[in-house]
């Protein structure tokens, strides 16, 4: 059930409804810029839900350790680049 | 109570809070060299220990919930109180003040408390605390899964969702963990709202700037609800636990807090019925 995407606009849009799913979050609030904890209020707890969601959707087993340091949605955007650029394993 | 017994009683609670703060520091030393050791000995069994330690705790607490209530200090009142004696709940409150974890604990023969990790690293609480069963204050999903366990054992465990004292005059806010904790352990949820009038303790108040009169405690024990009624089918656990979250905001937020009191121009509650001005 793994999606391939072809730009980052098409990750954001997909990350986008992910968020709003997931969290109840306003779309309006979801910018590339947005702080996860600070401006979207999503806790590391959240975080594991997160995972198994884009689990899901890129058919790519998540490395919690590639997710470390992403603070922003711009870096989840990043590590899902990373991620599906990638040969599946 | 004319003004000059109001400063003299300020006077007293001063120094009669002053005196407790240094007899809970002193006492905390005493019993971890003490009790707590002695109760550890009296069996070989952990979890005998645990509980006993536990108990004592209560007994001391107790103790020095009359000790301030005979100085003055304050008084206090719980409602539903038998309802904290079942065990294996999931005990949420509201924290306005320090010393509403000294009456909550008074209160239960046996509960679970997570502790900030510090203590660990105290030379004589580190033993005490972790013979107490108690939990250390862990990051995120480590300490839901503790936390969890301990519940599903069949002990009481307390939690503070706030994670931190509330400071009066401002909404409560609550962190989710205590909604993540309910939902894993599929705990029954007992909502505990206390109220602390005039606040007194709280986030940012130092201990010598005692309120005009002495304080009120009231605890207000709820009935116990399972958190599993608030399980939604294909809903992600994320949502469950906003949407728990916020059930327990409603349940401990008592709406008008009280404002802190200036001691200096507070006048109205030295009143008594029918007294129209504190000049007789």
């Amino acid at each position: 059930m793994s999606e391939s995407f072809k730009s980052r606009e098409e990750i954001f849009e997909r990350l986008k409804v992910v968020l709003v799913d997931l969290f109840e979050l306003k779309a309006e609030k979801i910018v590339p810029e947005a702080h996860l904890y600070d401006d979207l209020d999503i806790d590391s707890i959240d975080a594991v839900d997160l995972f198994l969601t884009l689990k899901e959707i890129t058919g790519r087993k998540i490395q919690p350790q590639a997710f470390k340091d992403v603070r922003t949605v711009n870096d989840v955007i990043d590590a899902i680049q990373t991620l599906t650029s990638q040969p599946s394993s | 109570m004319s003004s000059g017994d109001r400063k003299l009683n300020r006077v007293w609670r001063i120094l009669a809070t002053g005196f407790v703060f240094v007899l809970f520091g002193v006492g905390a030393l005493v019993i971890s060299v003490t009790m707590f050791p002695a109760l550890r000995l009296s069996t070989r069994n952990a979890d005998t220990a645990r509980r006993r330690i536990q108990r004592g705790m209560q007994m001391v607490f107790r103790g020095f919930m009359e000790t301030m209530r005979v100085l003055g200090i304050c008084t206090y009142r719980v409602e539903g109180a038998e309802r904290l004696r079942e065990p294996g709940r999931l005990i949420v409150a509201n924290h306005p003040t320090l010393v509403d974890v000294v009456l909550l604990v008074s209160q239960m023969p046996e509960v679970d408390c997570i502790v900030k990790r510090g203590l660990w690293r105290n030379p004589f609480l580190r033993w005490p605390v972790s013979w107490a069963g108690y939990l250390q204050n862990a990051a995120g999903e480590e300490l839901v899964d503790q936390c969890s366990a301990t519940l599903r054992r069949g002990h009481s465990l307390l939690v503070f969702p706030e994670g931190t004292r509330s400071v009066p005059g401002e909404p409560l806010r609550m962190q989710r963990g205590a909604a993540h904790i309910a939902l894993a352990a599929d705990a029954q949820i007992l909502p505990v709202r206390i109220t602390c009038d005039p606040p007194t303790l709280f986030k940012g108040n130092p201990w010598y700037r005692v309120p005009a009169r002495p304080f009120h405690l009231l605890m207000v024990v709820g009935e116990p609800v399972a958190a599993r009624t608030f399980l939604r089918e294909n809903e992600a656990p994320a949502r469950t636990a906003r949407r728990l979250t916020q059930w327990m905001l409603t349940q401990l937020d008592a709406g008008g807090v009280p404002q802190p009191e200036d001691p200096e121009t507070s006048e109205s509650s030295w009143l008594a019925p029918g007294q129209q001005s504190l000049v007789r």
